[in-house]
């Protein structure tokens, strides 16, 4: 690991030596090991159970880590905070049984804590008298103060907007509990009592997680048990070193990806700019170039401790070089990865280390481009062997008063399609975060004075390619009461990229159609409407819009009759409050992921189902595909055409010319460059 | 001749298993049970099953004749989903939501960035067999547009034009009102009568339409299964048995006229289990334990359940294979290790145990043609912690070959230029691993379920469960192991000690501001009505009749239910008063807060459970015998690092009150028992035996 030039000194926390005291036996490894995902699961389920807010008990927004007394994670299945903060403020021979610690400051958690609602609690595990492990939960909490409930204002300028900042504090002196802290908590959120109980769970959860981390050293002893946490490590490390990066011909390549909004000024292309170094069993990642921190909250404050969060955090996309998705999904990402990579950050004063006191709150624009950042970089190191990419969380939701003069907020998560990979198809709507679930419609409506009109995949959304990119949502929700709706979007002109010939997914766009007659005796216009959308990356893409509201396509005739001349409106990605009028539809198009290889290379046959399942046009069929097809009786009767098919293919072919571009970005980033959005040099 | 003597008195109940069938008699004038096992017979259960019978029938010197009634736990709902292909299936839909299963619940399995390789598995039904049905309901049950009776029947006619003979049908808001869903059914009828149907609200009438549409899938595929397996069984059993009352085991817990069954077959895709759950529940209350695990080790699997004041665990969010099915289930989770886990090596040289496994074919490494790589028994065998024969003494194993087996997997385990660990060390080593393993599993499951397992016994039954549970109730910390007679025949006799059951449910989402007693009276008395209909339908005296009323309740605003028992006797305000009271104290209870006094809730289901109540079997006390025990043989058998003389116990030999210390070994028929150093026995007076630890039992004498 390495630190940014100017900022290379020794770690404020203990470093660990080079060989553990006694070899390790194999069978305590095993049990090592199974007990400490064990504890992790338990843990979880502790707070999943006792936890009061809906973040964390039904959106699952929580992480637990276990980590040495080097601060060093020990388990893999997802990220988590880490202990750094808390060990370089109180070294650990200052700590005592019964310590806890609290922090949520993203600038003074050694860059473990991305935005202030994910409160973090630190329990040290002591062991004859010395601290050798923490174990550490937090929890996106539903409110910390600031400007508005939730502490997500889109529209921050500094974190002073986004509520109550925690450095590193002891919460629990030696089994006391400081009660000063929970009183200045309190006072600086909109549900004390909501917080206080989730702070409560969190922390007994890792209690009893410390207890059952101190049997396993009371059962083993302090060097058995820290051979196993060495060689839990050292296999991460080495399954990287000997079977991932041989994947990747050594050298340098260069990328770049885009954030488009960042909540203040105009949609433009904010530039994540990746130079990877691959040589032997190194990966130098160098993040020069990316462009200067926003005005706005989409800053992720990374550059701390040696990257060594955001490393464990984008690590895992190079899982996907395994030689099956069997083979990538037993791999656990540990600490142990930090030894194969080097991190250059950029200095101070760019999106990815921001100056205090630049606003963070929705710096997960940028945290989650990363991702796709890296893949693209990977992709042209191995020849397009990685999936296409994917974007999968925004918010929408509606607000206002029902028909019994109650006021409501509906808030919903909904994800989109995944990339094309050279094995299969990208899944359809799905979300990152696992366990993470949608709203069932009846739910909704049971709550809310909506009506969900469709409940589908947005046909052409995926991203054409020889493996098609999954489909997006094309989510009809019909106001049945005046009322506004939210959207937090990204990717709303740009859409998923693809890889290796693929397309690019129809980007993220929300219309409000006029409803046709006021009351619902009629379906929505759109329900078997051609289901349109986008069309991945070709021909008719979905609308565009670049200011929050704009006029857009005229409504499609409603089948029961109403007014026709009404027009559509389409917004952008962030829209805070748009009036939407009894009897409106607001059609949420989520993106579709790239499609991974050339289309024209698509086994006509896999068209024609998706034809006869609405997943692809006909006329995309055609267009994107090159396969012809021949309609049967029924309306969703297809055969392929082979003769002509091959025929379109080959002119197809000769017509487009060489096809060496390995990432497709799709017809959205050549219009914000034409329109001059991008910011000068690019 | 007493009118005793002449009216039927057996009680037979056969639990069709993978490898065997397990049949228990109980003399319902004495209580005495005898039990016994045959072969089961995979390509058509159902002769088994009557094999079983007359065997039974047979050992007690009995004809058909005595026979007061027959009760079943099958698999045949559990394997065609698991095991066969699923196809031709079709699903009808409201308009607008065809995508409804691709879609499902946006979910990706654990692990955070999986989105990026996941192939999601293929859904239940294609795309193509997905019609829409117009018309629309609200959540209320208002119709707000028409069914659109035209283009249900194009959707059948295509289902008969393309061959698709079992449909589901999964309308909007269908609990809140069944019309439009009961109207397709009858189209359907019309249109393509040979075509099996299940409309949800039959089904589950319950809000979430995912889950209700799968739930209501899974039904319509085990239909034709269940219906053409229970012919069969009717045309083995007979003339004699085939008009005696045949009784289904229900994954609920409770038994249910085959004829109930066959209309709503998912009612048993926990069938087997739920047997094994019941015998343990009334087995652990008969030894004084209120509150229990069950851990019942298999050849592959091992099953664990949580019993907690007498009664398992039920779910209502379970799921079979991937498959979520949202009816009331017993709580049982899988682990994927049994006797014949094998241990191995990963790609990284890594020691592994589980969960591939030799299952019963080829077996364990000793077994006759067994396989080639070593197990958790051949470990257990290595160690003299089971007989070097199995069953009874019938069939030799071969101790030379696991040793072989596990000598090679230490010397490719070593690392250059050390020597490698000995056979011993190894299979000891796979033992606490596996040990490991399932006392974490067992730690999680119950902290999942707000539960301390320090406060709960562990009850162990199948063929490799007893001999390592006493080791894992350790490992946790847990008050006991009990090990109940009979421990291969347990799911058997818990056939014979389960009441009938029958649920019923309704969503009705309403505020606890303005929920109407009336409303919710005549809500109730519907249930009611239906739960008495459908046990009186099987010939339950009224007499024998109870039924309990639940609620799913939450507070206003989230999106978990909990269910809890509604109060008996009229309903008023104070009925709804009560009722809330009793969700605030059973949130408590699971989640440690609640918000009496703070925050409304909202009744969602109301729920009620029709039981017809039977004699339960009365497991026979065993006759006292003083003195120690005396063993049957001695061996070596290796504890703590070394083999130690230890005496072996023939399970037939130990009667009540016997107290046996650790280490020893306890032989029966399929089965062997462990007490480890530091451990003792007893018999209870039913002969069920109760380790515990010396340590845990100084301390909880110490603290009152």
């Amino acid at each position: 690991m390495n630190v940014h030039p100017q900022t290379a000194k020794a770690a404020p926390w203990p470093t660990a030596p080079q060989r553990p005291a006694v070899a390790v036996d194999p069978i305590v490894l095993q049990i090592v090991e199974g007990t400490l995902n064990s504890i992790e699961a338990e843990i979880e389920y502790a707070i999943e159970r006792t936890a009061r807010s809906p973040m964390i008990r039904e959106a699952h927004d929580y992480r637990v880590g276990l980590f040495d007394r080097y601060c060093r994670k020990l388990t893999g299945r997802s990220y988590s905070a880490m202990p750094n903060a808390v060990v370089r403020d109180f070294p650990p021979e200052t700590m005592r049984p019964g310590d806890i610690f609290l922090m949520n400051d993203t600038y003074l958690t050694e860059g473990s804590i991305g935005h202030l609602p994910d409160l973090c609690s630190t329990v040290p595990v002591f062991h004859d008298g010395e601290v050798v492990a923490y174990i550490q939960a937090f929890g996106h909490h539903d409110d910390i103060g600031g400007r508005v409930p939730g502490s997500m204002p889109g529209t921050a300028r500094s974190v002073f907007e986004e509520g109550l900042a925690v450095p590193p504090v002891r919460l629990y002196s030696a089994g006391v509990r400081n009660d000063a802290v929970f009183t200045i908590v309190k006072r600086n959120t909109r549900v004390p009592e909501m917080l206080a109980a989730d702070i409560d769970s969190e922390v007994q959860a890792c209690v009893m997680g410390a207890r059952r981390m101190a049997e396993l050293f009371a059962r083993f002893g302090k060097e058995a048990v820290e051979a196993c946490f060495q060689a839990i490590l050292d296999r991460c490390r080495d399954i990287y070193r000997n079977e991932l990066l041989p994947k990747i011909a050594d050298g340098e390549y260069v990328w770049e990806d885009y954030v488009e909004h960042d909540g203040v000024s105009a949609p433009r292309l904010h530039k994540l700019a990746l130079k990877m170094i691959k040589r032997g069993g190194r990966i130098t990642l160098d993040f020069t170039g990316t462009d200067p921190q926003s005005p706005g909250p989409i800053n992720w404050p990374a550059d701390y401790a040696g990257g060594a969060f955001l490393i464990k955090w984008i690590a895992p996309i190079l899982r996907n070089l395994a030689d099956t998705p069997e083979r990538a999904a037993e791999i656990h990402v540990n600490e142990g990865v930090c030894e194969v990579f080097d991190v250059v950050f950029p200095p101070k004063g760019t999106l990815i280390t921001p100056e205090w006191p630049a606003a963070t709150n929705a710096r997960s624009f940028v945290l989650l481009r990363c991702l796709g950042l890296l893949a693209g970089v990977v992709a042209q190191a191995v020849e397009g062997r990685i999936p296409a990419d994917q974007e999968t969380i925004r918010y929408t939701g509606f607000f206002g008063n029902d028909r019994d003069g109650k006021p409501f907020l509906s808030r919903e998560v909904i994800g989109g399609g995944s990339g094309g990979r050279y094995y299969a198809d990208g899944n359809d709507a799905i979300h990152i975060v696992p366990d993470s679930r949608n709203q069932p419609a009846e739910f909704t409506e049971t709550r809310f004075p909506v009506l969900v009109e469709k409940l589908a995949l947005a046909t052409d959304s995926g991203g054409a390619g020889k493996r098609r990119g999954g489909l997006g949502y094309d989510k009809h929700y019909r106001a049945l009461v005046d009322c506004r709706t939210i959207v937090t979007a990204d990717r709303v002109r740009l859409g998923c990229y693809g890889v290796n010939g693929g397309k690019a997914g129809a980007p993220f766009c929300v219309t409000i159609y006029p409803g046709g007659s006021r009351d619902v005796a009629s379906p929505s216009p759109l329900v078997g409407e051609g289901r349109g959308g986008g069309s991945g990356g070709f021909g008719t893409a979905a609308p565009h819009g670049s200011t929050p509201t704009q006029e857009g396509h005229p409504l499609p005739s409603p089948q029961g009759g109403g007014e026709t001349s009404a027009k559509a409106r389409v917004l952008g990605g962030l829209v805070d409050g748009e009036p939407v009028a009894a009897g409106e539809i607001v059609a949420v198009r989520t993106t579709g992921g790239g499609g991974w290889g050339d289309p024209l290379e698509r086994e006509p046959e896999l068209v024609c189902q998706d034809v006869i399942e609405g997943r692809v046009s006909p006329p995309a069929a055609r267009d994107a595909y090159g396969v012809v097809l021949i309609a049967g009786r029924d309306a969703d009767e297809w055969q392929v055409d082979a003769a002509a098919t091959a025929a379109l293919r080959d002119k197809m072919r000769r017509e487009r010319g060489s096809t060496d571009s390995m990432i497709d970005r799709g017809p959205g980033y050549l219009e914000m460059l034409k329109e001059g959005a991008a910011p000068k040099g690019v | 001749m007493t009118q005793a003597d002449t009216l039927p008195r057996f009680r037979i109940g056969i639990d069709t298993g993978g490898t065997f069938t397990d049949i228990v008699a109980v003399d319902a004038g004495s209580g005495a049970m005898r039990v016994t096992k045959v072969s089961s017979t995979p390509s058509n259960p159902a002769i088994g099953l009557v094999r079983g019978v007359h065997r039974i029938l047979d050992d007690m010197g009995a004809d058909v004749a005595d026979v007061a009634g027959l009760a079943h736990g099958t698999t045949v709902a559990t394997n065609a989903l698991l095991q066969g292909r699923i196809d031709g299936l079709g699903l009808v839909v409201t308009e607008g939501f065809r995508h409804i299963l691709e879609i499902a619940r946006q979910a990706v399995p654990e692990g955070y960035g999986n989105s990026y390789f996941w192939v999601k598995p293929a859904r239940i039904v294609p795309l193509r067999y997905v019609r829409e049905a117009g018309g629309r309901l609200d959540f209320r049950g208002a119709e707000l547009r028409p069914l659109d009776e035209d283009s249900v029947r194009v959707a059948a006619r295509y289902f008969r034009h393309h061959g698709i003979d079992a449909v589901g049908v999964c309308l909007m808001h269908s609990y809140a009102n069944p019309t439009h869903e009961r109207r397709v059914a009858e189209i359907m009828a019309q249109e393509y009568p040979d075509c099996t149907v299940s409309v949800s609200c039959d089904v589950l009438p319950e809000y979430r339409e995912y889950e209700r549409a799968v739930t209501t899938l899974v039904d319509v595929f085990v239909k034709p299964h269940m219906a053409r397996y229970l012919q069969r069984v009717d045309e083995a059993l007979g003339a004699g048995l085939r008009e005696r009352p045949f009784l289904v085991m229900q994954s609920s817990g409770g038994v249910a006229s085959a004829d109930q069954v066959v209309r709503k077959p998912i009612t048993t895709a926990l069938s087997g289990p739920a047997a094994g759950a019941i015998g343990s529940a009334v087995i652990a209350k008969i030894a004084g334990f209120d509150n229990v695990v069950t851990l019942d080790a298999g050849g592959t699997s091992t099953d664990l359940c949580l019993i907690e004041g007498g009664a398992p665990h039920l779910t209502n969010a379970g799921s079979v294979g991937p498959f979520p099915v949202r009816i009331p289930m017993i709580d049982i989770e899988t682990i994927g290790t049994g006797g014949g886990s094998i241990a191995w090596i990963s790609r990284e040289g890594d020691l592994k145990v589980g969960p591939r496994s030799a299952g019963a074919e080829p077996g364990p490494m000793c077994y006759p043609n067994g396989g080639a790589e070593p197990t958790i028994t051949d470990a257990n065998l290595v160690l003299g912690r089971i007989p070097p024969s199995l069953i009874g003494g019938g069939i030799p194993l071969d101790v030379a070959r696991s040793r072989a087996g596990l000598a090679a997997l230490a010397a490719k385990l070593a690392r250059p230029g050390t020597p490698p660990m000995s056979v011993e060390t190894l299979a000891n080593g796979i033992i606490e691993i596996a040990n490991w393993s399932q006392a974490n599993r067992i730690r999680q499951m119950t902290i999942q379920r707000g539960i301390d397992p320090r406060a709960f016994a562990l009850l162990s039954f199948g063929g490799a469960g007893p001999a390592q549970s006493a080791a894992v109730m350790d490992l946790i910390g847990m008050t006991a192991c009990i090990v109940p007679p009979n421990p291969g025949n347990l799911s058997a006799f818990g056939l014979l000690a389960v009441d009938w059951r029958t649920d019923h449910i309704v969503t009705k989402v309403t505020s606890e501001d303005a929920a109407d007693p009336p409303a919710v009276a005549s809500l109730y008395a519907r249930l009611e009505q239906e739960a008495t209909d459908t046990l009186r339908r099987d010939g339950i005296d009224a007499a024998r009749i109870r039924v309990q009323r639940q609620a799913d309740v939450r507070y206003a605003g989230q999106s978990m239910e909990v269910r809890v028992d509604a109060p008996g006797g009229a309903i008023d305000a104070s009925f709804l008063e009560r009722l809330a009271a009793a969700f605030h104290a059973a949130h408590r209870q699971t989640f440690g807060y609640d918000y009496a006094g703070q925050q409304k809730v909202e009744f969602v289901n109301f729920c009620v459970s029709g039981f017809g109540l039977i004699e339960r079997p009365q497991l026979p006390k065993l006759d006292a015998k003083a003195g120690a025990p005396v063993a049957s043989s001695r061996r070596p058998v290796y504890f703590d690092g070394t083999f130690r003389d230890t005496p072996i116990y023939q399970r037939s030999a130990l009667a009540p009150p016997a107290r046996v210390a650790g280490p020893a070994i306890v032989e029966e028929f399929g089965s062997t028992t462990a007490v480890l150093p530091g451990q003792y026995l007893v018999v209870d007076p039913h002969g069920v035996l109760i380790i515990r630890s010396e340590k845990r039992a100084t301390q909880d004498e110490a603290t009152p």
